[in-house]
């Protein structure tokens, strides 16, 4: 019987066409989006990444408690010997020091009078080691509005708007005021090297980039760091790896009884990633709702057209001895054939589409205004397993939803007046 | 054997609706058939020829009366038994005689075989010995779109009988054939009913066609007006 359904389904293009087009677009849609979805997030988390947290990261556990308030006063300390730890035990992680800081910088013009200050916040990255990759992974270059990246001791880079503000412009010194890790003042000069865009208001409107070994001394920070960030190889995040490592971490110090005993976190674990990526499966599932939803209505409006075209078939089945329920049973039966047609299409062109927007990317340099640190210039899909059956499951649904409801008419019409339809 | 009733009708009354009031089809019918009869129902445009074959092939019921087809009766059965009953000891024959456009003839005759439990050799062998009854087994590939007139009532009686029902229903089989199609499919018809003792029902106002009736029944208005025997069955087997 399946046989001489698809037959019918073949043969009879009227029959299968529209339905079969109308899923593979809904299914194409799906995968698409979710897969340029999935990009989107891996992009958000792989910024999240670069700027933040780290594919790991390790911190004193009450820097931990009050992250948010800066708290170099709980920093790491004798970070040399516990980066050659790190090193000696995940060999393969690329491990970095950061600083984060807070501040007033203070702009003076040439007879040391203030031209114009502001409240900046304050990154310290290894911006000189030949071994770090500080700078590309922070998307410095492209950022750069005017002037350079630092490349000596006592240079700072600071944010676009903030050098209009503060009247400070490349090469003009600035002064930085705050309070070392022991909570006495903190005076230190630095030579603007460059300007650059973040991207995101709070850090345009104050912010300030130096590095890593000034920071220590200008912080009385020796050898210390607020965290250390590990990436993995190229860059890759892997949610299992990350786990793995911190957990053997923190297992080495689960006993100490030091209270700045360190602790590791995946990124996962961090800055609420993990409801975030809840909330976009949520999303996504929505958008699947949605689409099963809308393509239903569709189908059901083509189904009852090409029910009308029918009766007169369904009347010379019923006369040949098929009983009604049967009749509605292949109908069902059609419609999972025709879904399954029209969801293979569809998951073979959204697949192919995300898969091209993953590997080729589509360059929005042109489209945006300035490039800046934290939007990525080209956006990517991404093929992730799930895409194989995100569209495909609900392609085959939508169309049997959508005939199931156009059926009901053939179940709730008199064996007789359906047979009319055979008088001409 | 041959006596025995395979369809009686008493006093079978059908009233349809017409907007708000009825229209009464069929007026107090009393008839029997026995198996293997040869008969005619014949009457004018109207008269409730298709109403009836509609009731007793049980694809519509009597509003009263009885109406028993096989020892079964019709206003009693489900809509399953029903189609049931339809598959294995009904055949239909139509004035158009609608095929399933999207199917070869081999497909269109062997459908009806789908719907029972038939292997694809049993299926085989009685389709083609189905088209062979009708003489266009060399046919069985092509498309109903391909087919003359009489080439496709051909394939709606090879349809009809590829199951070998105890009763045909034929509702102006010859309407749309011309002399010669119509003389040819009379024959066609009047030998299987020979040989498998099919009960063969027809309707039609066309003169043609009573010259092979053993039996004519006239209606009129719903009702009876004449029931002749022409040729007395008992006679023949
Ligand atoms: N479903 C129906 N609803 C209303 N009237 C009907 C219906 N079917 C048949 N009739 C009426 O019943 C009468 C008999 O119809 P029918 O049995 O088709 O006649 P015949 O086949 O002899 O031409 C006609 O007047 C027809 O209009
Ligand atoms: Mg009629």
């Amino acid at each position: 019987m399946i046989k001489f359904l698809l037959k019918g389904i073949i043969r009879d293009k009227s029959r299968s066409i529209l339905p079969i087009i109308i899923t593979a677009i809904g299914v194409t849609l799906t995968v698409f989006l979710s897969g340029y979805m999935r990009g989107a997030m891996g992009d958000m988390i792989d910024l999240n990444a670069r700027f933040e947290t780290g594919h790991i990261k390790v911190m004193t556990q009450p820097y931990l408690k009050n992250k948010d308030q800066l708290p170099n006063d709980l920093a790491l300390l004798e970070v040399s010997e516990l980066i050659a730890d790190l090193e000696k035990d995940f060999p393969e992680i690329s491990w970095e020091k950061r600083i984060r800081f807070g501040g007033l910088v203070d702009a003076p013009d040439e007879n040391g009078l203030t031209q114009g200050q502001g409240p900046a916040a304050g990154l310290a990255i290894d911006l000189f080691s030949k071994h770090s990759n500080e700078i590309g992974r922070m998307n410095l270059a492209p950022a750069i509005v005017n002037g350079t990246i630092p490349i000596r001791p006592g240079e700072a880079l600071i944010s676009e708007d903030f050098s209009q503000k503060i009247n400070a412009s490349v090469g003009d010194d600035v002064t930085f005021v705050g309070s070392t890790m022991n909570g006495s003042m903190a005076f230190q000069n630095f030579k603007v090297a460059g300007t650059v865009r973040f991207g995101s208001a709070a850090m345009d409107k104050g912010a300030i980039i130096i590095d890593i070994t000034d920071a220590q001394n200008m912080l009385d920070m020796e050898d210390g760091a607020g965290e250390i960030l590990g990436y993995f190889p190229n860059d890759v995040y892997d949610n299992n790896d990350a786990t793995q490592i911190a957990e053997t971490f923190n297992a080495k110090y689960i006993d100490s009884d030091d209270e700045f005993a360190p602790i590791m976190q995946s990124l996962k674990q961090q800055n609420g990633l993990a409801s975030l990526l809840d909330y976009a499966d949520v999303m996504s599932g929505m958008f699947v709702a949605i689409f099963v939803f809308a393509m239903s209505i569709v189908l059901w409006n083509t189904g009852l057209l090409g029910g009308l075209r029918r009766y007169q078939e369904y009347g010379i089945r019923l006369a040949l001895g098929e009983s009604k329920g049967h009749i509605y049973r292949m109908m069902i039966s059609e419609a999972v054939l025709i879904g399954i047609l029209g969801s293979i299409l569809g998951s073979i062109l959204g697949l192919a589409a995300a898969y091209a927007l993953q590997v080729y990317g589509f360059d929005i340099s042109e489209f945006a205004p300035q490039s800046n640190m934290l939007m990525p210039n080209v956006i990517r899909a991404k093929v992730t397993p799930d895409l194989f059956y995100i569209g495909f499951i609900p392609g085959v649904f939508a169309m049997v939803l959508g005939t199931a409801l156009s059926g009901i008419g053939i179940y709730k019409r008199e064996t007789a007046t359906l047979f009319k339809e055979l008088e001409v | 054997m041959n006596t025995e009733k395979i369809i009686t009708l008493e006093n079978v009354v059908k009233r349809f609706k017409v907007g708000d009031g009825e229209f009464t089809a069929l007026k107090d019918i009393n008839l029997n058939f026995d198996k293997g009869e040869f008969a005619g129902l014949v009457g004018p445009s109207g008269s409730g020829k298709t109403t009836l074959l509609n009731i007793i092939g049980s694809l519509d019921s009597p509003t009263e009366g009885t109406a028993t087809v096989m020892g079964k009766s019709i206003s009693e059965l489900s809509h399953k038994e029903s189609a049931l009953l339809r598959n294995h000891h009904i055949g239909f024959i139509f004035q158009v005689y609608n095929l399933l456009p999207v199917y070869t003839v081999y497909e269109n005759v062997e459908f009806a075989l789908l719907l029972q439990n038939h292997s694809a050799e049993e299926r085989k062998k009685a389709v083609m010995d189905a088209l062979d009854w009708v003489g266009i087994a060399d046919m069985a590939n092509k498309k109903p779109a391909k087919l003359s007139g009489g080439e496709g009532q051909r394939v709606a009686i090879a349809r009809a009988m590829v199951k070998k029902p105890q009763i045909l229903l034929a509702d102006e089989p010859t309407a749309n054939l011309d002399a010669e199609n119509a003389h040819a499919i009379l024959q066609t018809m009047k030998s299987l009913n020979k040989e498998l003792d099919t009960t063969f029902l027809f309707s039609t106002h066309d003169e043609k066609v009573m010259k092979y009736m053993d039996r004519i029944i006239h209606l009129r208005d719903g009702s009876v007006e004449k029931d002749e025997i022409i040729n007395s069955k008992s006679s023949s087997k």
